[in-house]
């Protein structure tokens, strides 16, 4: 059972009644859950990370290890003044960052969390599952696109004609490894994904190495970690911001509540760029010890791959424009294709002999 | 075949020894020499304005003098002046300054930029400041000073209370089109600056874009003019001037600018400095060296990876410790004023030994920690990917622009000035001047890392001679007047390696206890003028990792 079916049913609702206040209600619990990682990564994780990369202390006064500093931090941005800047084109300058947020929230819909007791800890799994992930995170482009070229700034300009370029480039491979994994699974239901991924790839003695995607296909894994990273727009690919050459980008004019949830939007997409790489390649909430543990091995892996994004942002330089265009054109997308096609005919042609 | 170094081509002028025959130079220029001058660095021969061209083609291209360090314009009650102060790259001792003279009524000059592009920005400075007319310059409008600015400040009837509100009517619209590219659909004008994450400080760059390119930058400076010569000009030699230079470049390089003034000065007034004292000069200024290396490899690195990193922290860690050394010795962490006129403020602090070794844990601690930027950095291949061939300055363009210092060096130039004109200790010393043939913002870089490696080899071996120095002829100042008036109309350009290049200073006298005109030649000036041959035709990152390299400090810029 859903989470959503769950919570209709605990309250003894039926139609579409039910499936209206339950999907409501599972809603309200995956975004806030989501949304709490999210509070936690941006204003402490991210710091303390960072400090830890490149040798200093960080928050340390409020709470342990100074986690109390997302209250301060909160109250901080939310009480800013937020400052419309003149010719600003507007309602478009105030949607985008609604959008940028909500898509990134959107996508969590369908991701399988592992079980809570006897919930399964998903809002809703369509057949589809796969495809509405990658539908409602590529919107994101549209929120940017959108706030670059409503700000009335140069600056945001360029960044919002840098954004298009690269989700141009990064969406095609890592839509395309997406779809290796696919051929895999047969099927794009998302739990179904994960599923798959729980046989036993080989066993060595009492340990068993599950099939998790990552493990039967490394080299899908690697080029999707790295598509992910430009798409969700991390170092070495975070050229739409670029604060030491644009600014900031499409951001530049935001401040304030606006601002928040750009930031947020960028955040929670990391999370979901980690949730999918969890899905469809770590074995989604698979993981030693029993069930119950499941939304634990999640969240660890989805952290992994933030700890990930800012490890590259304390050691990789960011790439030129030109360079990241080449990149994604003439080398990802070929590896993606090369990719695809070895596993079509692994699948295709020589499983079943 | 002879084994033996064939031998070097004397230029028209010089000697065999390496000295100038001034009549053999005067013969070359004919009659276009009018009269000659003595300055205290070199002879001065004194033109017509209208054949400034003529007599620096000459120069440059017969007798080898491809250095335009520095133009000096000043007002004198019956004329104006400017003294434009040639050198070589390849022996900075071999000087000479061509005299222009210009009335009072109407001073136009012959422009020198047909010759050198860096006389361009100094010329326009020249008109700025002093309101000299330059002929055929490309580009003449104010530098430094606000386009509206009513009056020319270092002319004799610069009126000062005259206030400089100007009404927005009569005010030149910054965004009007100033540069030279055409009003074209497809370009695009940005104005990077003056507050911008990467500029390092308030540099304005009026950019033209043709998409992600770089069409056309024009550099607008003057934020921070606080018109530190008029400053000087106003405090006496002996104690009032020495606290400016620490405010030029105010990156932790104040010793190498005070000694910029303080060898200027010496040398005006002919005070000696005792070796104890030039030990520590030395010693200090390669300090200073190495934390200005430090803070420019830093926020370099930050302009390439885009966040603060930890080559960023690692660098300004280093430099704080430098600073701590500092610190113990002059009791400033940045404007240190530690330079007096015939020696240091005062001795190495007590107890000696303990400082020394302090200094010498770090000379010990500073290779392997540059080992690590170089793991860091230079062999990083996605940050090589970002700056090999990149911001590409020919060794003949940073020449014409008159790059110097680490600029210079990354353009396989081989000139530094404690080499080249020894000053201080430095010829005491073994230690190697860096130099690299890429040309591109890499070998900047790289220059700057292997220089710090190099003033940790001087700073060493001034310890071991500071040691070994007997107690009692630790003298720290040699006896200068309390009121020092050099003689009337005497005249000296003087430059020391400053952490960007060549600093100079041109100072003269008029009889009193203050210099009748100060005259500063910064290095960062001159090497941002070369900006634009590095960016334009790159793409935008490409020109904020060549401003990066560059290795700008606003405070000198614009002085």
């Amino acid at each position: 059972m859903t989470l959503a079916e769950t919570i209709s049913s605990a309250l003894g609702l039926e139609g579409a009644v039910g499936q209206f206040v339950g999907g409501f209600i599972g809603a309200a619990i995956v975004g806030t859950f989501i949304l709490a990682n999210a509070a936690v990564a941006g204003p402490w994780a991210k710091r303390k990370i960072t400090a830890a990369f490149t040798d200093r202390i960080a928050v340390d006064k409020l709470g342990p290890l100074g986690i109390g500093i997302i209250i301060p931090d909160a109250v901080r941005l939310i009480s800013k003044e937020l400052i419309v800047p003149k010719g600003v084109d507007r309602p478009a300058w105030d949607i985008a960052p609604l959008i940028i947020a909500s898509s990134a929230i959107l996508g969590f819909a369908v991701i399988p969390m592992g079980q809570v007791g006897p919930v399964e800890f998903q809002l809703a799994d369509p057949e589809v599952g796969l495809a509405f992930v990658f539908a409602v995170a590529s919107i994101a482009s549209v929120g940017l696109v959108m706030a670059g070229y409503a700000s009335n700034n140069k600056y945001s300009f360029l960044g919002g004609l840098r954004a298009v370029a690269q989700n141009l480039a990064y969406e095609i491979p890592l839509i395309l490894t997406g779809i290796s994994v696919v051929i895999f699974a047969g099927s794009l239901q998302l739990s179904e994904i994960v599923a798959t991924q729980q046989q036993s790839l080989v066993e060595l003695g009492p340990v068993a190495i599950p099939a998790w995607f990552a493990i039967v296909n490394p080299f899908a894994f690697i080029l999707f970690l790295a598509a992910n990273m430009a798409e969700v727009g991390r170092n070495p690919f975070d050229i739409p911001e670029a604060p030491t050459e644009i600014v900031a980008g499409f951001q530049t004019e935001y401040s304030s509540v606006y601002f928040v949830l750009i930031y947020l939007g960028e955040f929670v997409h990391i999370f979901l760029g980690g949730a999918i790489i969890a899905t469809i390649f770590l074995g989604g909430p698979a993981g030693p010890g029993p069930a119950w543990l499941g939304l634990l091995w999640f969240l660890v892996k989805i952290w992994g791959v933030f700890l990930l994004t800012q490890w590259a942002r304390s050691a990789l330089p960011r790439v030129r424009i030109d360079q990241l265009i080449e990149i994604g054109w003439k080398g990802m997308l070929v590896l993606a294709f090369a990719n695809l096609f070895v596993t079509a005919v692994i699948v295709g042609v020589l499983a079943p002999l | 075949m002879s084994l033996e170094a064939p031998e070097p081509e004397l230029d028209v002028g010089e000697t065999p020894d390496g000295d100038l025959d001034y009549d053999e130079l005067a013969d070359l220029l004919g009659e276009h020499v009018l009269d000659r001058e003595e300055h205290v660095n070199a002879e001065g021969f004194v033109i017509r304005p209208d054949s400034v061209e003529t007599v620096l083609a000459t120069l440059k291209e017969e007798a080898g003098f491809d250095h335009l360090s520095c133009l000096t314009a000043q007002q004198y009650g019956d004329r104006y002046e400017s003294i434009y102060h040639l050198k070589k790259y390849d022996d900075p001792t071999q000087e000479l300054s061509v005299v222009v003279p210009t009335a009072s009524e109407e001073p136009v000059s012959q422009s020198a930029a047909g010759v050198f592009d860096t006389a361009i920005w100094h010329e326009r400075e020249a008109y700025d400041l002093v309101g000299i007319e330059y002929e055929d310059n490309p580009d003449l409008r104010r530098i430094l000073l606000p386009e509206t600015w009513q009056g020319h400040p270092l002319s004799n009837d610069y009126n000062q209370d005259q206030p400089q509100i100007v009404p927005l009517r009569e005010h030149a619209n910054p965004m009007e089109k100033r540069t030279q590219v055409p009003d074209r659909s497809d370009t695009m004008f940005i104005n990077i600056g003056p507050h911008h994450p990467a500029t390092h400080g308030v540099l304005h760059l009026e950019t033209v874009l043709d998409g992600e390119q770089v069409v056309d930058v024009d550099p607008d400076i003057g934020y921070l003019h606080r018109c530190e010569e008029q400053m000087c000009e106003q405090g006496t030699y002996r104690h009032q001037i020495m606290p400016y230079p620490d405010r030029w470049d105010y990156i932790s390089a104040g010793m190498l600018n005070e000694w910029s003034y303080a060898r200027a000065a010496e040398d005006l007034a002919d005070i000696d400095v005792p070796e104890y004292a030039q030990v520590i000069r030395t010693m200090a200024a390669e300090m200073s060296r190495i934390a200005a290396h430090m803070l420019a490899i830093g926020t370099f690195a930050l302009d390439i990876y885009g966040d603060f990193t930890a080559i960023f922290m690692y660098s300004i860690t280093d430099r704080e410790k430098l600073q701590n050394l500092l610190e113990d010795l002059s009791g400033q962490r940045l404007m240190f004023n530690y330079f007096r006129l015939g020696g240091v403020a005062w001795d190495l602090p007590e107890p000696r030994e303990q400082y020394f070794q302090k200094v010498r844990d770090f000379c010990e601690y500073m290779p392997g920690r540059l080992e690590e930027y170089h793991n860091l950095l230079t062999s990083n291949e996605l940050f090589q990917m970002r700056v090999l061939d990149t911001g590409i300055l020919p060794p003949e363009e940073a020449r014409s622009y008159g790059c110097t210092g680490p600029v210079a060096r990354g353009s396989g130039i081989d000139v530094d000035l404690r080499r080249d004109d020894p000053y201080g200790y430095y010829d005491e010393l073994s230690w190697d001047v860096i130099t690299d043939d890429g040309c591109d913002n890499f070998a900047r870089a790289l220059v700057r890392l292997k220089e710090m490696e190099q003033s940790a080899r001087i700073i060493e071996q001034c310890v071991d001679v500071l040691e070994d120095w007997p107690e009692d002829e630790r003298e720290i100042q040699s006896n200068v007047p309390r009121t020092l008036k050099p003689d009337h109309d005497k005249e000296i350009y003087r430059a020391v390696e400053g952490a960007k290049g060549e600093l100079g200073i041109y100072i003269r006298s008029d009889g009193t206890d203050r210099p009748g005109r100060f005259k500063i030649r910064s290095p960062a000036f001159c090497n941002l003028q070369s900006l634009e041959v590095m960016a334009e035709g790159e793409y935008i990152p490409d020109m904020v990792a060549a401003l990066g390299s560059l290795d700008i400090v606003l405070g000198e810029v614009d002085r």
